[in-house]
């Protein structure tokens, strides 16, 4: 046997006639030839090229040790091949000490140490190197990791195995006994002692900032000593020296040496090279008045804040106009008698203009859908806050991942003053399916219910497209039925947010058909023939506006529902036969300028104003209302009499239905509504939202009344299970579902729904995560809301209040799903006791 | 249970080979499919695997699965440089890539990427048999970036915003010096201009007035029997019209 790279002083052609395998592999004989790419019966130089690039790749696939080849059987140029290995050994058993166990994953998935991978020598080098700086940074300065690898025999496993031991052992973390400031007479040592923000003295009793001794931490720390001089007027200051003493106790002590100069007032300030403001109005933000104490930090923000992207400071101004290339410096020209006149050296470049904007990624949604969204357009002048206005709305549109859109520069030219400006974006579902069954309301109930948020309605006969369905035109449908023994609700609603294509002029529709049923009391079913049909009909247009600012929608519509009763006959009617119309025209302006995320919304607010208005029939059709009121008031007090026969009663009621029938054939009413919420962050994402919400419902002829239909039921989650007949359920925490009814002044309750609402609400959220799969928050709460009939018993503060805990979770297929737990700290109408906890499923978004 | 059955539930991997090369000649892809997957990893390293590594992107390709077709016949061509069957594949490869290209109004880089590939499998292979199908599957594609780029241009103009659509129209016409779309183009500019100069405020009507002349004259001489003509030339009359004002005045 004889080694290739030894023997053979100069390279030679040799054909090979065989090549064999020795050494250790549980892999064949076969796979490690031809992945070596040396091949039986070529012709190579030995030692040459592919014997090397043979080894090279053996070695880079990471599986093999002490890979060598031999040249055997050398005879008239013709050789054979010996590739001689081993199998690297895999890793077995892992076993980590020193740490706490929850720290296991993250040492594992950041080293990669996971079973069957292999061992080799850096693997084991970086792991130690990983280990011992990732607890020198948190300040475990002796941290020493040993580890030791053991070889293990399986026994069924060919493989040789290892098992490893990584021992941590952490120590002491460092702690400073004290900084000492030498050299300062003008600011005490306190007072720089504070302005070092991480690297903090050990004190008894602190708990938010530990004393922790941490090298990056300490170097910043020690600019910051000279920001806090510079802050002062005290240009000149610096740090002449600093030293760390270790203690005998595992503490250290530092000595930090300053030399303070003299301090500074601010002289001329001059401005150079602007040509688009006057020097004034950049005087005016930069907040910098000849005289002042020399402030170097305050120059710093006003030029360009740092720690503020969208600050006032004379680069943004320059960046949101369309200067791109503007560069801005300053430069102290002279620095006489402690008075440093500045220069602000501007060079503003070409205004620069968007060349081609373009959007990559998405793989469902046409471009049409995109482009008409963007508010960075060719030719147009560059605007940061446009860019970020852009990627806001587009990841409002909800079709694509909010986390990862981003705004992409390229090609910039300064000479020319353009550049191109690309928006990737990444697609997420946005279609919804809600496929329920359960038992409740006396038996089974299905619901189906599909919503698809970006449909397109032209490719619904174009097979190719369905990828499950045609999608990418931004079009909204759905579709939802739900049937039970009781009720049945058939609905459809398409909507198209760009009608025509020509303008942002949202087309709606919607169509919907519900029958309810009485309980047959005799048999405990349904019964089919006392029912209760109500078919609705809708259509809307939307419109975004550009004045008072372009955050407004004014939205109109027209609705038509009939009712229709057979043998139904409840408390909220009279009339068991009969029918009810209602045409009516809602109009309403809405102003949303909520940020980043729709479901997790960080800034802005959300007002909502509507009006609702039926034709006022009375004026012109002739019908003595008032006439029939007071013939109604005497029919009541003979039902209600009870000297009264029965044929009288029963005369009575039906001349009341007669009555009523009259009143609510075509039903006249007004209807007006606000709602407003804001969210503020507090700190970091932690967001406060209050809510303020009003209603009214209003006749315009007192004595038709206001009419039984359209009416708020506040109390509980707010979902409206059958809310055909215009009701409204408005949400309030910590009560059953719709038990919120109006009390009268004599402490009579009604169970008909309200016509005066108020509300007010006050929501804490933080998110738990806000990936693209799931978003979830918790949220905790405090609210109340007051339900009446008439203005007269109206008060606003007799509030129903509650408080609780919540937590949503919204995932892209199934909407948002959330549970609530609500403390009801007042009575509901006719009982004296608190109402108590109250939990409620959120099913849907109710924001 | 049925042979197929059978074979896909045993070990040994002849009967595999033999049942799949079959079904595959039968057209029956995803079944061959189902088998080739699974002996694909015992065959790696036989001479046997050429064959089987060809037939298993075939059927990949049958299944209309053009992400796996793509990649696994251009992993064949890697791996058999020498291979009879290296230029079908190669180009079976390339335009698995441009079956992949989605419509026009979607993410092209799918596109730019087959236009690429087909444009590889040219330069190396000059004399293919399949020389005009790549060549008119580049076309095609080259088509659809056209599309793409007209299309965003005319939306432009179609929502009123006549200065982004001027611009894109001109960014269109430079890069697509060629395209079929070119008369639209110049068209929808001119029409785009028109009436961005006719609403105009009247301190830039002038200005946008004369540009939109000099596209119109753009338009009638790259195109002069335009099947605009009539619509085209009812526009310009109205500038010429406008223009007059302008040129009394001074």
């Amino acid at each position: 046997v004889v080694n290739a790279q030894i023997a053979q002083p100069s390279g030679e052609k040799y054909t090979i006639s065989e090549i064999t395998v020795s050494g250790s592999s549980s892999f064949s004989e076969q796979t490690i030839v031809t992945y070596s790419g040396l091949r039986k019966g070529s012709v190579i130089l030995i030692p040459g090229e592919e014997i090397s690039e043979a080894i090279k790749k053996l070695w880079k696939s990471g599986l093999f040790s002490d890979i060598e080849i031999y040249i055997k059987d050398v005879k008239d140029n013709v050789a054979s091949l010996e590739i001689h290995l081993y199998d690297l050994p895999t890793l077995h058993n892992l076993r980590i000490t020193g740490v706490k166990k929850g720290k296991f994953d993250e040492i594992i998935e950041d080293n990669n140490l996971n079973e069957g991978v292999k061992v080799t020598e850096n693997l084991i080098t970086t792991t130690k190197n990983y280990l011992e700086s990732k607890y020198r940074k948190d300040g475990f300065y002796s941290t020493k990791v040993n580890i030791n690898v053991i070889p293990v025999k399986d026994s069924l496993n060919t493989k040789p195995g290892v098992n490893m031991i990584v021992a941590i052992d952490k120590g002491q973390k460092v702690k400073i006994k004290d900084i000492n400031f030498i050299g300062n007479t003008v600011l005490t040592d306190s007072k720089l002692a504070s302005s070092m923000k991480n690297t903090k003295k050990k004190v008894f009793g602190r708990v938010w900032k530990r004393s922790k001794f941490i090298e990056d931490d300490y170097k910043t720390d020690l600019v910051s000593i000279i920001d806090t001089y510079k802050e002062n007027g005290y240009r000149d200051a610096r740090i002449i020296s600093d030293s760390i003493f270790v203690n005998n106790d595992e503490t250290i002590s530092i000595n930090i040496n300053v030399e303070e100069g003299e301090q500074y007032t601010f002289g001329k300030i001059d401005f150079i090279g602007n040509t688009v403001y006057t020097d004034q109005y950049l005087n005016a933000i930069l907040r910098v008045r000849e005289g002042d104490t020399y402030n170097g930090v305050l120059l710093e923000k006003g030029i360009a804040d740092e720690t503020r992207p969208d600050g006032q400071d004379i680069t943004n101004l320059y960046q949101n106009n369309g200067y791109l290339f503007s560069t801005i410096n300053s430069v102290e020209t002279n620095a006489d008698g402690r008075v440093i006149d500045m220069e602000i050296r501007i060079s503003e470049g070409k205004p620069v203009h968007f060349n081609d904007v373009s959007v990559v990624g998405n793989e469902k949604t046409n471009d049409h859908v995109i482009y008409r969204e963007l508010r960075t357009r060719p030719g147009e002048l560059y605007s940061k806050e446009n860019v970020v206005r852009t990627v806001r709305e587009l990841s409002q549109l909800g079709y694509f991942d909010a986390e990862k859109l981003s705004p992409n520069f390229n090609n910039p030219n300064p000479n020319e003053g353009t550049i191109d400006m690309e928006y990737a974006v990444e697609e997420t579902g946005s279609s919804q399916i809600e496929l329920q069954g359960g038992y409740g309301g006396g038996g089974f109930i299905g619901t189906l219910g599909l919503s698809f948020n970006n449909f397109s309605l032209r490719n619904i006969f174009n097979l190719e497209s369905y990828k499950p369905l045609p999608m990418g035109d931004g079009q909204k449908l759905s579709l939802r039925l739900q049937a039970s023994q009781f009720y049945r609700t058939y609905s459809f609603s398409f909507s198209e947010p760009w009608m025509g294509g020509k303008k942002p002029v949202q087309f709606s529709t919607s169509i919907s058909y519900s029958n309810q049923f009485l309980y047959d009391s005799s048999t405990g079913e349904a019964d089919t023939d006392r029912r209760f049909n109500i078919l609705g009909v809708t259509v809307g247009l939307a419109k975004r506006l550009t004045v008072p600012d372009d955050f407004f929608t004014l939205s109109q519509a027209i609705s038509f529902q009939h009712y229709n009763l057979k043998n139904y006959s409840t408390g909220l009617f009279t009339f068991a036969d009969g029918y009810s119309n209602s045409l009516a025209y809602t109009i309403g302006l809405t102003r949303n300028n909520t940020w980043n995320d729709p479901v997790f919304p960080l800034g802005g607010s959300n007002f909502n104003v509507s009006a609702k208005l039926s034709l006022p029939y009375s004026l012109w059709n002739g019908v003595d209302y008032e006439g029939l009121e007071t013939e109604r008031e005497e029919e009541e007090s003979i039902y209600n009499n009870p000297d009264a026969s029965a044929s009288e009663q029963n005369a009575a009621y039906t001349r009341m239905g007669e009555i009523d029938q009259e009143r609510f054939n075509w039903l006249e009413f007004y209807k007006i509504k606000f709602k407003g919420e804001w969210y503020t962050s507090i700190i970091g994402k932690l967001v406060l939202k209050p809510t303020i919400e009003f209603g009214y419902l209003g006749a315009y002829n007192q004595s038709r009344g206001v009419i039984p239909f359209e009416r708020f039921y506040l109390g509980g989650d707010g979902l409206g299970s059958y809310s055909l007949d215009g009701r409204e359920a408005v949400a309030l925490r910590g009560y059953p579902n719709q038990s919120i009814q109006p009390v009268d002044r004599n402490g009579n309750t009604t169970d008909d729904g309200a016509a005066i609402y108020n509300k007010f609400s006050l929501e804490l959220r933080y998110p738990i995560t806000l990936a693209a799969s799931a978003k979830i928050y918790a949220l905790t709460f405090v609210e109340g809301g007051a339900a009446f009939n008439t203005f007269r018993d109206y008060n606003p503060f007799q509030l129903k209040r509650s408080a609780g805990i919540g937590l949503r979770v919204f995932m892209p297929a199934f909407g948002l799903l959330g549970i609530d737990f609500g403390y009801g700290f007042d009575s509901l109408p006719g009982q004296s006791e608190p109402n108590g906890w109250e939990t409620h499923f959120i099913i849907g978004q109710q924001f | 249970c049925s042979e197929y059955q059978q074979t896909l539930k045993a070990t040994d991997i002849g009967p595999k080979f033999k049942l799949g090369e079959q079904l595959y000649n039968e057209g029956e892809f995803s079944k061959a499919n189902r088998l080739f997957s699974q002996i694909v990893p015992s065959y790696r390293g036989k001479p046997q695997a050429e064959k089987l590594m060809f037939m298993y992107a075939q059927t990949q390709y049958g299944m209309r699965d053009y992400f796996a077709s793509s990649y696994q016949f251009e992993r064949f061509a890697d791996s058999y440089p020498k291979s009879e069957k290296l230029e079908e594949a190669s180009f079976l490869s390339a335009k698995s890539y441009y079956m992949r290209s989605p419509v026009f109004s979607k993410d092209q880089t799918e596109t730019k990427v087959a236009i690429e590939k087909l444009q590889l499998f040219i330069n190396l292979f000059p004399k293919s048999e399949y020389l005009a199908e790549a060549s008119s599957f580049i076309q095609e594609l080259d088509g659809k970036l056209e599309r793409k780029a007209f299309e965003i241009a005319k939306q432009y103009n179609t929502i009123s915003d006549y200065k982004a659509s001027i611009k894109s129209f001109d960014n269109f016409l430079f890069q697509f010096p060629g395209s079929s779309l070119r008369e639209d183009a110049m068209y929808y500019r001119f029409d785009s201009s028109f009436n961005l100069a006719i609403r105009s405020i009247e301190r830039k009507k002038e200005e946008r007035l004369e540009s939109a002349d000099r596209y119109y004259k753009d338009l009638m001489t790259g195109f002069s029997e335009t099947q605009y003509l009539d619509r085209a030339g009812k526009m310009h009359e109205e500038i010429v019209e406008e223009l007059k004002n302008y040129s009394t005045k001074s």
